[in-house]
Parts: C-alpha cells; structure tokens; sequence
C-alpha cells in the first residue's frame, strides 16, 4: 500500500455505518444486508456533490468521505439511521479528520487516515441504531453551519485501541428546537426590555403625565386620521352613466 | 538406505520425501501385502527431546489413528524401532496442492471444491477432537477424481492438550499461521479455519493475503492487517466468496467460522451458485518462492516471538473504494487537487467567533436583529 503521488492529506468528514452483528451472520445473511446497505447509501448519497464524497467498503459496512459538507455528512448518517425501520440495524459513527488516497496496488485505490479509523471506532463504540460524532466533527460542524452543532449533545468518551480519548457527542434535534426557542422568547424579552428601557428614559425626563398626553394626543390624532383613511364601508358615490368604476370627482372640492 | 532395510515389519522400497520431522518412504507391509507411506522421525540423542518428540509421534499416530475420512489420509500403525519412530499410513498416487498451485492458476470451481472438501476432512477431524495446525497445500495432496486429501497431522495435538510443548516452543507454517498461533494463545479448531481460509486465498487470487518480506513480517501483517478482497484481485471471483473468506480470516476466533462443516456449507452454496458457469483460468504469475516449510519458532519468556506492534495499537486503516459506487470524480479531484481546493480541503476547522455567531447562527442573529430593532425604537421614543 502506498500513497498516490500529487495527493496530499486533507480534511474530511467520515460517516461510518457499521452493520450490526455483521461479522456473526450466516454468509446468505450477510450478502442480503450488504445489499441493503448499498441501497441505503445510494438513496442517501444522492444528495451529496459528486467531485465532495467517496464511498468506501469496510468488512462490516461502509465508510462515506465527504469534502467541505459537515451538514452533507450528518445527512447521511441520518438517513442511513432511518434505514433501520427496514430491518437494517446500523450504528453510525462520524468523524472529521485527515484521510489521503492510497494505492493499494492492481487497480486497487483505497482511503486511508485517523479520520477514518476514528469514525470507524466511535461506529463500533455506538449501540445499534445510534449515531455519534466526535469534538472534532462538531467543531466542523460549527465552522461549517454555525448553531448547527447544538443538536449534538453530549454522550461520553470513548477510549479507543490506541489510547486515546475521543470526545463523543449524541444526535438531539429536539435540544436544537429548544434553543431556537429559548431564543426567540430571549429576542422578545430584549426587545420588551430595550422599549420599556427608552419609555422609562422618556417618562424621567418630561414626566409621566405629559408622556402620557403626549402619547394620548398623537394616538388620538393617529387614530382620527386613520378613521378618515378608512371611510371604505360608506356607500360609494353614484358612477357615471355607462361609467364603469371611478367616481366623477367633486369639483366643490378644493 | 541400503543398510536400512526393514523398519518395524515394513520393507523400505524408496523414499517419497521428507515431513516436518523426518523422512517419510515408500514401504511395503508382508504381513498384508500392501504397499504404504511410511512416516519417520529420528529420536533425538537429548533424552528429553527424544521423550518430547517419541511422546508428540505416538499421540499423532493415536490421534490420526482414529480419524477414517475420505478426505483425510489413514493412517494403518505407528511405532518405534530403535532411534526412529514411525507411522504406517496410506499412499497416495497424486499431486500435492502447492505442486498444483505452482503449476499454474486453479479454475475457481475447482479451487473451491479443494477447500470444501478439506474444511469436510477438518470438519471430521474437530469432531473427533483434534485440530491440524499446519493446514497449508503442501498438506493437501489431490488424488484420483479431484478428490483431496489432508495429509501429515505431523503437529496435530489433541484438543484439550495444552496449546504449547513442554519445550516452549510453537509449531505451524508462518505464511498460513493463524493470529492466536502467532501470538503465541491458545489454538483451537477455528485456527485450522484460518489457515484453511488463506489457501483458498491463494488459490483464486495466487497471492498471499499476507505477504511479507520475511516471517516477522508476515506475521506481523497476519496479527494486523485486513487482506483485500479476492474479488478485487481476481474480479472471476463470486462476491459470496468474499464473505467466506472474510469470515474464515477474522482475526478473532469468536466472529470466525465456528465450525469448518459450516464453512464447508457455505463453500458448498457457493458451488451451487457457480455451477454450470464456464470459468477460465487466471493469468499465469511466476510461483512465490516457497515459504511454506514448517518452523520452530522460539518462545521468548514463555510466549513466541510475536509481530512488532500489537493489534490494539496499530490497525491498518486502509479501505477500498466502492465498487458499487462510481468515485472517480472526487478520487481525480483527490489526486490533483487545484491550488485553492487543495486549500479549501486542508482547511482545518476553527473556533467560530463572536461576530461570526451573530452573522451566521439564526439564534443569535435573531436576538441581534430585535435588540437593534428596539433599540432604534426606543430612541425615537426617548427623542420624541
């Protein structure tokens, strides 16, 4: 195995989906699944910019590189997950990381990268029919897609074969619903404070009686000119004969 | 050999070879008038070397003794004469499968009705409580009408044995060993599957799934590295293949086949699905030298000598792009990426900012664009 010449490492985001059990099936059972996941891919990668994603086989499932779509990559694991009401358990893992193209000889192109082994171990940490992403995918996701990544929320660590601590997050769309929200109700709350705040300014400064009168008068004056505005439900005047519409204008008028 | 004319009861006529341990000749038994392969060993002059090696032979005679298999080789009597121990046991008119291999490429049906017939033979052989551990094609010897033979259960040991020999050391073939027997674990059957696995391997792809460039290498690989898949390598292959063999070679026994009936099984349905297909045979490659003897690999501080990394620490990441999927667009994008793509891609994601956050987050934004709102509100308020 070794690297392609002019390809150089870059930064992607990996989703992996792991099929549950795989390596335990029958060998029927296995061709079956992998022919479900293969559809399940194809249904999710059709979103996805074909020169931004690479499919990649794994013994137990597959591996989808997207370039430069956090959002894209999430997508898919979302939709994999889903693909699980149809008998196809999957645990999905996510990651953001280095991968570079490898030549494994014979035609034989590959991926290689932490990017890619990481994903795999959080796929293998995850239960079936879950999804999670590590710090590095969330922050990406952020980058990408700011507020996107409160969705994510948090799921424990995970220590993989090589020791290190990977930190894990959890897939909530209800917790992103909430924020959004939290603030609308924060924005209405400014915006209350913030004119109560100007009102108070005004009242210290002329007084509360004359605020008020003022406020009185201009929203009477307001009110009368508007009632003169909308005098629309008074019957029309007549029209013209074989007029169609517009009233003759007053001529006493003006 | 002209001094050597009788061993045992046997009448030496020739001699077919050499095993593991010691030589093996063409004999013929008077008291039956039939002509067998005689097995031998040299005691060893070290006592306990000699008790060690006459004590592994007798238990293989036992052991062998009892499998009756057509695709296993019967063994007729064993014993000792002086400074050599040995083993009576058919003969077979035949080519041995590495000599079939080193011939040129085996027909894919063919190669796959070898290897069900032999995980058939293993299969028997497990049943009865004793496991191989040296399945590789030199132990493979195919005879009359296609049919194989597993021979030489010169290292087979009982199951319930211990999986090392009283003198530390470890036996098997380090191109078809399985990880536990590298690793120096115990071996049970699911050790035979393994090496039953990377001879199919070999004879659809004609290469070794684990190649190295000396036995610490290739142990090293068997310990660690994924093999790719046959059909990538010889595209003939049938995908249900793949899942076979993938099966056989997990590195962990408890995801491998359980039971080599049931890899037989499955080799089996593969036939099934092949059959009546017409395949022809793979290009013609120059024969790895072979480095298939069995060796003795010294354990060091009571374990053997084991690949340079562990498994924990090192995996091989590599995967294979999908053949179901087309990427070459993003692969050629890949190989030669344009200067600011090359930097885009790079790019590695940084903390998001207080105004980028105001910018870009619906939340925030929403809470900015309503503070400024009012505030602009309030002072028309305060102005009058």
């Amino acid at each position: 195995m070794a690297t392609i010449p002019g390809a150089t490492a870059v930064r992607a985001s990996v989703t992996f989906l792991k099929i549950q059990d795989f390596a335990r099936r029958p060998v029927m059972d296995q061709m079956r699944l992998r022919a479900q996941l293969e559809a399940v891919i194809a249904v999710t990668i059709a979103s996805l910019d074909e020169s931004g994603r690479v499919v990649l086989d794994a013994s137990d499932g597959a591996a989808i590189v997207v370039f430069g779509d956090p959002r894209g990559a999430l997508r898919v694991a979302e939709g994999a997950l889903a693909a699980g009401a149809g008998g196809l358990l999957l645990s999905v893992g996510v990651n953001h990381g280095a991968v570079q193209l490898a030549d494994g000889g014979k035609d034989d192109e590959g991926m290689i990268g932490d990017g890619i082994a990481v994903a795999a171990n959080i796929a293998d940490f995850a239960s079936p029919s879950n999804l999670l992403v590590s710090r590095a995918f969330r922050d990406a996701l952020a980058d990408a897609a700011p507020g996107e990544e409160a969705c994510l929320v948090p799921a424990g660590v995970l220590t993989d074969p090589g020791l290190r601590s990977h930190e894990l997050f959890g897939l909530d769309r209800r917790v992103a619903q909430r924020r959004r929200t939290r603030f609308v109700g924060l924005a209405a709350a400014t915006a209350i404070a913030i004119l109560s705040a100007g009102v108070g300014a005004r009242i210290s400064a002329e007084g509360q009686e004359k605020f008020l009168s003022g406020i009185q008068a201009r929203s009477g004056a307001y009110a009368a000119g508007l009632f003169a505005k909308l005098k629309f439900w008074e019957a029309p005047p007549p029209s013209a004969p074989g007029g169609r519409g517009r009233a003759p204008k007053d001529k006493s008028r003006g | 050999m002209a001094k050597q004319k009788l061993i045992g009861r046997y009448k030496i006529t020739g001699e077919l070879g050499r095993g593991a341990m010691g030589l093996v000749y063409k004999a013929e038994d008077p008291a039956l008038g039939r002509t067998v392969a005689l097995k031998t060993i040299a005691l060893s002059d070290d006592e306990p070397e000699r008790d060690e090696y006459r004590k592994r032979f007798l238990l293989e005679g036992k052991a062998a003794g009892r499998l009756t298999h057509p695709h296993i080789v019967t063994v007729y009597d064993f014993g000792e004469e002086r400074d050599i121990a040995y083993l009576a046991m058919e003969l077979l008119k035949g080519t041995e499968l590495r000599t079939r291999m080193q011939e040129g490429a085996i027909p894919i049906f063919e190669a796959v009705d070898i290897a069900a017939q032999v995980a058939e033979g293993l299969g028997f052989a497990h049943e009865h409580g004793v496991v191989h551990r040296d399945v590789k094609p030199g132990n493979i010897m195919l005879v009359a009408r296609g049919q194989a033979k597993i021979m030489d259960f010169g290292i087979a040991r009982m199951r319930a044995s211990d999986h090392k020999t009283s003198t530390g050391v470890v036996l098997g073939t380090p191109r078809y060993m399985s990880p536990e027997q590298v690793a120096g674990s115990p071996v049970d059957h699911r050790s035979d599957i393994f090496s039953l696995g990377i001879v199919l391997y070999e004879m659809l792809t004609r290469t070794a799934p684990f190649a190295g460039e000396d036995s610490t290498q290739t142990m090293h690989k068997i310990a660690n590295a994924e093999p790719v898949a046959p059909s990538r390598l010889n595209p003939e292959v049938p995908s249900l293949l793949d899942f076979v063999l993938a099966r056989a070679l997990k590195k962990d026994p408890v995801v491998r086949y359980q039971d080599a009936y049931e890899m037989a099984a499955d080799l089996r349905s593969c036939l099934a699905e092949m059959r009546g297909r017409v395949r022809a045979g793979g290009k013609e490659e120059n024969p790895a030298k072979d480095t298939t003897k069995t060796m003795r690999l010294e354990s060091v501080g009571g374990r053997a000598v084991v690949a340079p990394a562990a498994r924990a620490i090192v995996s091989d990441t590599r995967m294979p792009l999908s053949r179901q999927f087309d990427s070459s667009v993003a692969v050629r994008r890949l190989a030669a990426p344009a200067r600011k793509d090359r930097a885009r891609l790079a790019r590695v994601p940084g903390p998001v900012g207080v105004w980028r956050r105001l910018r870009s987050d619906p939340g925030p934004r929403l809470l900015l664009i309503s503070a400024l709102a009012a505030g602009l509100l309030a002072s028309c308020v305060i102005s009058g």
